[in-house]
């Protein structure tokens, strides 16, 4: 079988095995939400309200209807293209969605580029000076945000660079002074970025860099560099040229299997900087127990991980050509 | 273990010293190019820009009550009357009305000239098809107080709308505001459903601003009416609001000048805000998030120990309130006396039982009650279903009556779960609600206390009091028309429930907005804020 067709086949058979758990996925989300108190129609309808008006507004969205009534109509729909009508935005799901996914990926496409190259950076720098004052330098700054929760740091992030040294916005996407016609400026949408970006990346960042760093160390520690060396290459051809490639198989793995919490950090974040993404989105609907939304933005996140995921196996080859996929 | 001698190079090392100090010089010189760009716009004069707590989502201010809908829509929309700043209706779309038939007929005569954002005539067939099509339907306060009273509304011409009641009925003008009845264009409704009509995302209204984009998660942006019927408003060319979910952000925001108007403070905010400068603090009891609220713990009243009136007469003695209005709310409000917020002035009463704190006193009632102290010193335990939002309170609550051996067990929800667990399926013991008189007492008293309110929905008759003394003198408070002789009958409520006492009022409260001085004329008590606001010196 030629390359090309194994790696067709692969992805072939990675999204039918995708397809059960996305349903378990639906399933499982479907029914905690509908478990968890509270009800959409008093945050859309507001208060005040007698029994009957509110007897009615469940009735026009179907949520006096059985649970395992709801939950049929609710996959037929699905399966048919529709992934039902948001209570909050009185508008399809899909477009709701849709307008939100260009601010997610502004954020963390950045953030998971930044986050990987400075961490295998910083893990680079680390492993090279392995015991040096730098590399244990290195390995408090990394453990420090690793540990550091990601809201906790975009409030310092902000107290510090937004509100002591004001050099940043303090949230949001844009500047709104000026009229908003026309085409976002980009050099405003990096100032707005700066400061997400860096609180999304930390935790990332840090992740990245101890794994390069104990991938580096274990490669260093094997046969190959040491004959590399008694051959006279200088100590950083041995760790560009040999230690380098061979480590990058886990921390490519690391990576890809680490874009599920970098969604989930993306939430956080977006929410304590308003970035209007999905994350932000997710936190709005779950508040107001928005369940189409809710269930119809885990399932896009959950579809993204599995694609990371495949993503990940079929770099992974082009790493290390013993693999196959 | 072998010897692995570190491998970073002289060379690596100097150069970690120049990327910082590259790095620091890009920073400082983008922020320049940055602000250089876009300097002239950002000095713009005539906008005000607004922090909005959660996104809007749609723009029908006629079919919900949502305090994310209101602040947006109530610049763009009007009512038939707008409320003065006590809260005493005024002329807005209708420029005076006549009250006949004892009370059974209001006729508003409507302002000649008004035009929707999209150059039609304003005529009394919006008005008519309003209330009919949405406000009877949708919107749930109004649809809850007047589609029980309201007969019918004729529309005699265009510029007459007559409302006619079953019986006489006092409080129809401080339901007509844009908080409670904003008014709809029925050109751009009819025929299609109000709830999910394409209106309902580009609203046109009579209102002193004109939509004009909307971006989900990010702000809504609203410009000047130049046709609007008020001369010489608005005078801001652009109110934009922001969408920061963060109450913490939106203080950072207002003190980087980000933003201009924050609608509410966060109590530890504000002995820092009020010292910043540049910044002005105003109070107020009204707005688009509702009028002369105050903030009540609601004891279960169907069950024990709570069903007991000294258990309840001793918890409230027990309880400190002055203690919880300065440490809890940061001085936003008063202590409460009873069910009607001083706030409320002519229907306030203070000739009311009173309840100072006295713990002594409290342990007396309790005992009294049968309720005495165990070994553990504890005499029962009580469950406190709280929203997050007011843990502080619950915990000081939970301390406080511990001095008196009552055990109170918290159970901090999200919002909406504790809005269900206590309101819908009312297995708790004791609630948390922040209940708003509005500007009538007909309008947000009368809800908590008449025994045909007792849920199972939200913001009903939470404690489910049961009165038939206090359900004929609401009764006959609503169908009173003056107020002197409305405001008896609220004092004798007041007595009665002082005495029964099936809520525990903690604070008339008192909501501080916060602004950038370089603005004024903000209208805080009213939904439409915005409408005469300008530079401070004038723009």
């Amino acid at each position: 079988m030629t390359g090309e067709r194994r790696v067709l086949t692969f992805l072939v058979r990675r999204t039918l095995q995708a397809i059960p758990l996305v349903a378990g996925i639906i399933t499982l989300t479907f029914i905690l939400i509908h478990s968890a108190p509270g009800d959409p129609v008093y945050l859309m309808a507001g208060d005040g309200g007698d029994a009957a008006y509110y007897s009615a507004m469940r009735a026009r969205y179907g949520l006096d209807r059985p649970l395992p009534e709801q939950y049929i109509h609710y996959v037929r729909s699905v399966l048919s293209g529709d992934f039902g009508f948001s209570y909050g935005y009185q508008q399809p799901v899909f477009g709701v969605i849709r307008d939100r996914i260009p601010a997610t990926l502004a954020l963390s496409l950045p953030a998971f580029a930044i986050a990987s190259i400075l961490g295998i950076v910083v893990g680079l720098a680390g492993a090279a000076a392995r015991d040096s004052r730098l590399d244990v330098a290195l390995r408090l700054m990394t453990s420090t945000l690793y540990s550091a929760p990601v809201f906790w740091v975009g409030q310092i992030l902000l107290l510090l660079f937004a509100v002591l040294i004001p050099i940043f916005p303090v949230g949001g996407m844009r500047s709104l002074r000026e009229s908003t016609q026309g085409s976002v400026d980009p050099l405003d949408l990096l100032w707005h970025l700066v400061l997400p970006c860096a609180s999304l990346s930390f935790s990332f960042l840090a992740i990245i860099a101890r794994v390069t760093r104990a991938s580096v160390i274990a490669e260093t520690r094997r046969e190959y560099v040491r004959a590399a060396r008694a051959r006279g290459l200088t100590p950083a051809a041995v760790l560009l040229r040999h230690a380098v490639p061979n480590a990058l198989l886990p921390i490519v793995t690391v990576a890809g299997y680490q874009v599920g919490l970098l969604l989930t950090s993306a939430s956080l974040t977006e929410a304590v900087f308003g970035w209007p993404g999905l994350g932000e989105l997710l936190l709005d609907a779950s508040a107001q127990r928005d369940y189409p939304l809710i269930i119809a933005i885990l399932l896009t996140a959950s579809i993204v991980v599995v694609a990371a995921n495949v993503v990940t196996d079929v770099v992974y080859t082009a790493f290390d050509p013993r693999v196959e996929v | 273990m072998g010897y692995n001698p570190p491998l970073m190079s002289a060379e690596l090392r100097r150069s970690r010293a120049a990327t910082a100090a590259v790095l620091v010089i890009a920073m400082a010189a983008f922020e320049g190019c940055r602000r250089s760009g876009s300097a002239d716009a950002r000095d713009s004069l005539r906008t005000l820009v607004v922090a909005q707590g959660n996104d809007p989502g749609s723009f029908n201010p006629a079919i919900t009550t949502s305090g994310n809908v209101h602040p947006v829509t109530d610049q763009i929309f009007n009512g038939l009357v707008g409320l003065d700043e006590r809260l005493n209706p005024v002329p807005e779309l209708a420029e005076r009305w006549d009250v006949g038939n004892d009370g059974r007929a209001y006729t508003f005569h409507l302002r000649r000239g008004v035009e929707w954002h999209d150059g039609r005539p304003f005529t009394s067939a919006d008005v008519k098809f309003t209330f009919e099509q949405a406000l009877l339907k949708y919107h749930s306060r109004t649809r809850a107080a007047l589609a029980p009273v309201l007969a019918g509304i004729d529309t005699p011409d265009p510029h007459t709308a007559v409302f006619r009641f079953h019986h006489p009925y006092g409080p129809l003008l401080q339901r007509l505001d844009v908080v409670e009845a904003s008014i709809l264009p029925k050109h751009l409704f009819e025929g299609v459903d109000v709830m999910s009509a394409p209106a309902n995302l580009a609203p046109v209204g009579t209102g002193p601003f004109r939509f004009v984009k909307y971006e989900k998660g990010l702000f809504v942006e609203l410009e000047r009416n130049p046709r609007y019927f008020r001369p010489g408003l608005p005078r801001m060319e652009r109110v934009v609001f922001r969408v920061l979910q963060s109450a913490i952000t939106g203080v950072m925001a207002l003190e980087r000048g980000e933003v201009d108007y924050i609608s509410s403070v966060p109590g530890a905010d504000l002995p820092r805000l009020s010292t910043t400068p540049g910044i002005t603090l105003v109070r107020s009891a009204g707005g688009s998030g509702g009028s002369f609220c105050q903030e009540v713990l609601i004891p279960n009243l169907t069950r024990p120990p709570f069903a007991s009136r000294d258990v309840r007469r001793a918890f409230y003695t027990a309880l400190d309130r002055s203690f919880i209005a300065e440490r809890v709310y940061f001085g936003q409000g008063t202590p409460s006396t009873g069910p009607i917020t001083r706030k409320l002035e002519w229907a306030y009463s203070p000739d009311v039982r009173t309840y100072p704190t006295d713990t002594a006193g409290a342990e007396r009632l309790l005992d009294g009650a049968g309720y005495r102290k165990g070994t553990d010193g504890v005499r029962f335990t009580v469950t406190f279903t709280h929203p997050a939002t007011a843990a502080r309170l619950a915990q000081v609550v939970r301390e406080q009556m511990k001095r008196v051996g009552i055990d109170v067990a918290l159970e901090g929800l999200d919002f909406n779960a504790s809005v269900e667990k206590v309101f819908v399926r009312k297995t708790f013991d004791l609630g948390f609600a922040s209940f708003c008189n509005g500007p009538d007492p007909e309008i947000g008293v009368r809800r908590v206390y008449v025994s045909s309110n007792i849920g199972p929905f939200p913001f009903s008759n939470g404690a489910g009091y049961r009165s038939v003394e206090a359900d004929a003198l609401l009764d006959r408070a609503a169908t009173l028309l003056a107020r002197s002789d409305r405001a008896p009958v609220y004092a004798t409520l007041q007595r009665l429930l002082t005495e029964d006492l099936p809520y525990f009022w903690i604070i008339d409260s008192d909501g501080t907005r916060a602004f950038r001085s370089t603005f004024t004329g903000f209208r805080p008590w009213a939904g439409g804020f915005a409408e005469a606001v300008e530079r401070a010196g004038g723009s």
